[in-house]
Formats: C-alpha cells, sequence, structure tokens
C-alpha cells in the first residue's frame, strides 16, 4: 500500500469530529465539575449541622454543673458526683474543674478527671477568665499546651454575681489526624477542622488529611460554638459522584475520537474513490477520443488505398453511358476487398469486371490490386469472360492463399447489343428494360481461388434497345437475417420503372440500398445503351 | 456448445460431434456473418489441423450466413478432403447456389 496525500473531504470529516468530541468532553468535564462541587457543598452543609448538633452534648452538662455549684455554694463533693459520667478516657471530657469567678488568680476548686491543662498556664488562664467575664453561655480556649494538646470549654450562668464557672478539657490527639470512619456516609471525603474562623495550622483541630494546605476542589461550613465557632474543610478522596461519571467524558473523548477517526477514514476512502473514478472517466474519455483520431486516421488510410486502386476514369463510347458508384463500409476501419473495371476492347466494345475479395481490411486491399492488374493484363491478351476468368483462377491457385474472390465478367458489344457473360461466384447483373427489371440467367461457376483447374462458362445475353445493364456487389443487396431473394427484389424494385440518369440511377440505388448498418463495402457499375 | 458473439451483437453456435460412419459434424445456429466469421474460423481451426477425412456442416439451425460465413465454410473446404452442407435453411441454400458454390460445397441430399 502507498501513501497517499489525504482526500479533503477525509481530513474536514477528521478536523470536525475532532471538535465536537472535544467540545462533548469539556460539555462532559463541566458538568461533571459543576455536580462534584455541588454535591461537595451539600456534604460540608450536611456535615456543618451534623457539628451543630454536637454542641449540646458539651454545653449541657456544664451548665448543669454551673447551676449546680451556684446553688450550693460550690460543693466540690456535689460537682464531681455530677460530672462523673462525663469524665474520663472514651468520654466527652478529660477532665473537668470548678472555678470560682470572683479569683484574681483563678485556679480549680474542685477536679475530676486528669488536672485541667488550663491550671498549669496562669497567664493564660488569667487572660481566658478575664476575657470570658460578664459573658454568658459557652467559651472556648484555644488550643492549651503542646504535649498534650487540649480544648477547653467554661460555662458561666448568666445573671449570677461571684457564681461558679464549670469548665472541662476534652483532648486532642497530638498529630491533630483522625480518619473518618470508613463505613460512614463521608468516608468518600477528606476534611480539616478549625477552631474559630481562621484556617492557620495552629488552629487546627482534626484532620484526615496529611498535606497542606488543602488543594483541589473543597468546601467548607462555619459552625457556631459558643464565643467562637468550627470552620470545617472539606475535599472530595475521589469522585463524590462516582467512577462512572469522573470517566464519562474521558470515554466520551475516546469514544469520539475513535469514532472520528473511522468517520475520517471511510469519507477518506471514500473520496479517493471518488476521486479515482473520476479520474479514470476522465482517461476513458482521453483513450476514447484517441481511439476516435486513430480510428479516423486508419479509416482515412484504407479508403484513400482503395480509393487510388479505383479506375480514375471510365472510358466513353458512342453508342453507351458508362458510369460507376463505390459505397465504402458503413463503419469499421476494414475497407472491403470491392472492385471494378471498365476497359475499351476495341471501338466496338468495353469489358467490364467487378469483384469482391474475400475479408476486410489492408489485406483485401492489396490482394484486389494484384488480381485487377492481373485480370486487366489478361484482358488484353484475350478479352473472352470465360477466358479472363479461367487464367484469374489459374493465377490464384499458383501462388498459397487464403481468400477468394467472387469475379464477374462481361464483355459488351455495343452496336450488336449483346453482352457476353462469365461469373465466378459473382451475382448475376440486373438488365433494366424501362418498367421490365431481370436478373441475368447464366451459369454461375465457383470464386477464384476455391477449386483447383475450375471450368468458367459464358453466356451471350440479347440487350434491349435504351436498356441499362447494372453489375454491383452484394453489400448492395445482402441485409442480416433476410433471404438474398428479398435483397435482390429491392434493387429490382427501386431499379425499375425510373427515367434518372444513369449516374443519378446507381448514386440514388447506392444512397438507398446499401444499408447504413452494414458492415461491407458496395460498388456498383452501370452501361446504359443510348440507342 | 460455444457462443461466439459477433461485435454487431449477431450470434452463431457451434456444436462438433462425431458421427458412426466417422465424419466430424459441426453444426452452426443462428447467424453467420461478417461481424462472427473470424470468431467461428478460428474456433474451426483445430478440425482442420487433425486433417477430418470428412467433414459434414449441419447447416439446419443457421437462419443467415452471408459472404464472409461462405469464407469460413471455404477455408475450411480448402483444408479438408471431403466437405459437405447438410440441410441448409432457403436463405443459406440460396447464397450457395448464387455463388456458385455447389461444386465445392456439395449440399446432401
Amino acid at each position: 500500500m502507498t501513501l497517499e496525500r489525504p482526500s479533503r473531504a477525509g481530513v474536514i470529516a477528521l478536523i470536525l469530529g475532532l471538535v465536537v468530541t472535544a467540545a462533548l468532553t469539556l460539555t462532559a468535564l463541566a458538568l461533571y465539575d459543576r455536580n462534584e462541587t455541588r454535591l461537595l457543598k451539600l456534604s460540608a452543609l450536611e456535615l456543618g449541622s451534623l457539628l451543630s448538633a454536637a454542641v449540646p452534648t458539651v454545653q449541657t452538662p456544664l451548665a448543669s454543673a454551673a447551676e449546680l455549684a451556684d446553688a450550693t455554694g460550690g460543693d466540690a463533693q456535689k460537682f464531681r458526683a455530677f460530672m462523673a459520667p462525663y469524665v474520663g478516657t472514651g468520654r466527652q471530657f478529660q477532665s473537668a474543674s470548678l472555678w470560682r469567678l470572683d479569683n484574681a488568680h483563678p485556679s480549680p476548686t474542685a477536679v475530676i478527671g486528669a488536672p485541667p491543662v488550663l491550671a498549669s498556664l496562669p497567664q493564660q488562664a488569667r487572660q481566658f477568665f478575664g476575657h470570658t467575664k460578664g459573658s454568658s453561655l459557652l467559651s472556648v480556649t484555644g488550643i492549651l499546651g503542646s504535649s498534650t494538646p487540649a480544648l477547653g470549654y467554661l460555662y458561666t450562668t448568666p445573671g449570677v454575681k461571684n457564681g461558679f464557672a464549670a469548665y472541662a478539657e476534652g483532648l486532642l490527639p497530638k498529630s491533630r489526624r483522625s480518619r473518618i470512619a470508613s463505613g460512614s456516609g463521608f468516608s468518600d471525603l477528606n476534611y480539616a477542622l478549625y477552631l474559630g474562623h481562621s484556617r492557620s495550622r495552629a488552629d487546627l483541630l482534626l484532620t484526615s488529611l496529611r498535606q497542606f494546605p488543602i488543594t483541589g476542589r473543597q468546601a467548607s461550613d462555619v459552625v457556631p460554638f459558643g464565643d467562637s465557632a468550627f470552620t470545617l474543610v472539606i475535599t472530595p478522596r475521589e469522585s463524590l459522584g462516582g467512577a462512572f461519571f469522573q470517566s464519562l467524558p474521558w470515554i466520551i473523548a475516546g469514544v469520539g475520537v475513535l469514532l472520528t477517526l473511522a468517520a475520517a477514514l471511510v469519507t477518506d476512502r471514500l473520496a479517493r474513490r471518488r476521486r479515482h473514478a473520476e479520474q479514470l472517466a476522465v482517461d476513458l474519455d482521453r483513450v476514447a477520443t484517441e481511439n476516435q483520431r486513430m480510428y479516423t486516421q486508419q479509416r482515412g488510410i484504407a479508403q484513400t488505398l482503395q480509393h487510388a486502386l479505383l479506375p480514375d476514369a471510365l472510358p466513353e463510347l458512342e453508342g453507351v453511358r458508362v458510369s460507376a458508384h463505390y459505397v465504402p463500409a458503413a463503419s469499421g476501419i476494414d475497407v472491403g476487398g470491392d472492385w471494378y473495371d471498365v476497359v475499351k476492347v476495341d471501338d466496338h466494345g468495353v469489358l467490364l469486371l467487378i469483384g469482391d475479395v474475400s475479408g476486410h481490411g489492408l489485406r483485401a486491399a492489396i490482394t484486389m490490386a494484384s488480381l485487377r492488374h492481373a485480370a486487366l493484363a489478361y484482358a488484353v491478351q484475350d478479352s473472352a469472360p470465360a477466358t479472363v476468368l479461367t487464367k484469374l483462377s489459374d493465377f490464384v491457385d499458383s501462388g498459397e492463399h487464403d481468400y477468394f474472390a467472387t469475379v464477374l465478367c462481361a464483355l459488351i458489344d455495343v452496336q450488336g447489343h449483346t453482352v457476353t457473360v462469365a461469373s465466378a461466384g459473382h451475382m448475376a447483373p440486373l438488365l433494366i428494360d424501362g418498367d421490365d427489371g431481370r436478373y441475368v440467367e447464366f451459369q454461375v461457376d465457383v470464386p477464384i481461388g476455391v477449386a483447383r483447374e475450375a471450368d468458367y462458362h459464358e453466356a451471350v445475353v440479347r440487350v434491349p434497345s435504351y436498356a441499362t445493364l447494372v453489375a454491383f456487389t452484394d453489400g448492395l443487396v445482402e441485409r442480416r437475417g433476410e433471404v438474398l431473394d428479398v435483397g435482390l427484389e429491392r434493387l429490382r424494385d427501386a431499379a425499375t420503372g425510373t427515367d434518372l440518369p444513369l449516374d443519378e440511377l446507381l448514386s440514388g440505388l447506392a444512397h438507398d440500398l446499401a444499408s447504413a448498418e452494414h458492415h461491407d463495402d458496395t460498388a456498383l457499375v452501370g452501361i446504359q445503351w443510348q440507342n | 456448445m460455444a457462443e461466439l458473439e459477433g461485435e454487431a451483437g449477431a450470434d452463431v453456435a457451434v456444436e462438433t460431434r462425431t458421427d458412426q460412419a466417422g465424419a466430424t459434424i459441426v453444426k452452426l445456429s443462428g447467424e453467420l456473418d461478417s461481424a462472427n466469421a473470424g470468431a467461428l474460423d478460428a474456433s474451426l481451426a483445430p478440425l482442420t489441423r487433425d486433417g477430418s477425412a470428412q467433414l459434414i456442416f449441419d447447416l439446419s439451425g443457421l437462419r443467415f450466413m452471408d459472404s464472409a460465413g461462405i469464407a469460413v465454410l471455404l477455408g475450411v473446404a480448402a483444408k479438408v478432403a471431403v466437405v459437405r452442407l447438410r440441410d441448409p435453411s432457403p436463405p443459406v441454400r440460396r447464397v450457395i447456389e448464387l455463388t456458385g458454390l455447389s461444386a465445392v460445397l456439395p449440399i446432401e441430399l
């Protein structure tokens, strides 16, 4: 297979297909992107509301403990008894403690669980209590400590002067890393939970991520928590809409490219075929034109040759008109081997020869030429028709040949009104006497070149006054699929009952009878008596 | 049976067999003219090469024959000792009579 320049249609199909594929892929990507973002936002809101629901689990025990302390005047025993179910490993708090609010140097008055981290940080404790004094509800410390980081929650009953504050601390994992359980509805998400509104590493409470900062698609929600807030940032671990929707744009791209390639190949092939077909049509047209030219040329050569072999002029004799007509074959480059001659024998007589060599083309024309010249030479020696034909037969017999020829030889005695006729397989001439026409009846012998030592017989026929003798070759009467007699009858009908001059009679017969479909050429010779 | 297609659409069919007497019988059917005579001549060449002593052309199925067809028959007659024609149709018989060929191509009685 040779590489050809791709067709324009193929390239256009390829480009169009790729553009459409790219557009579809981009649309699918955009839709996928929008869908993922929407799903992520929904997840953030959902997680945020879950987180909000967790606030009371911190606030309610501390609020109750603060009220109990206020009512009991800070009874440590009762405080510890109340808080015991909430404190310990695996429970809400790591540590719980009761603090008196009017203390300039705040310290716990009762403690349950681990010692509060805040108690070991007097500087921060002072700031925290100073900051929360007078405020109500739940206060949240910053992240306390570094070796065992913790988050502290403080609750003060609103409206109570010199009351107590219930304080609790929860431990944070040192690495802050905590995975979401794989069975949960959020297992396909990574998250980061910050204290407050910032997203700095220092405020990070918990995360399932290893790498910061968070890149890529993300959504966030802020959940109020006491006097502070939690900021939740989530990012998808995998496609939220499912693996199929994630790969859909690439499936579209892949299938699109494949289909485009197939369509481009098919288009290219069709376009090439069309181009080849068009080229073929052009080639055929050229060949046809060339053939037509050569045909015309060859036909011209053969016809020129044949015309050159036919006599230039016919003899003129007192008492008769002599005329001849030759019609080349209607089609084909082959010309036939028809010929005729009319030669003057003496002042009273002419010898008429008409013949047809079998076959067509240049060979037939050359054979015809040699027969014609031989016949003329024999006629000079002895113009008796049977003698001429016998000599011609011997002449042909002496050489190698694969053709035969029909020859009619007629010696015309103008003044004596007779015709002496002999035929070598040639059709008898038509004798026209006004409205009456008949074919001369005599013995037709074998064609020249068929039999060795053939005998030729001649007959003498009387010619009426003003009669016309027409000799012809078979092209005039032969039609495919027709008995020869029909053609002969047609000729007789056409030739009788007219008073046309001889020239016009012959050209009229040639025009009317030499059938257009016929492949054979036709010769006619006529002798018309003037008295 | 071979169909010989001429350029002008005429066709001639050729069927060859040998009879009890050892003569080769060539049955021609259809139309034989200048358009397909050449093809027929070529297809008969093997018969004349073998030099059969006796060859009979069965012309009962031949509707038409012109001088080109005569030339084919004469060509065969020149190479084979005895050639006869069997049962020619009237148009074909007439062509043979008019060309004086009864002596060379005798018609069986």
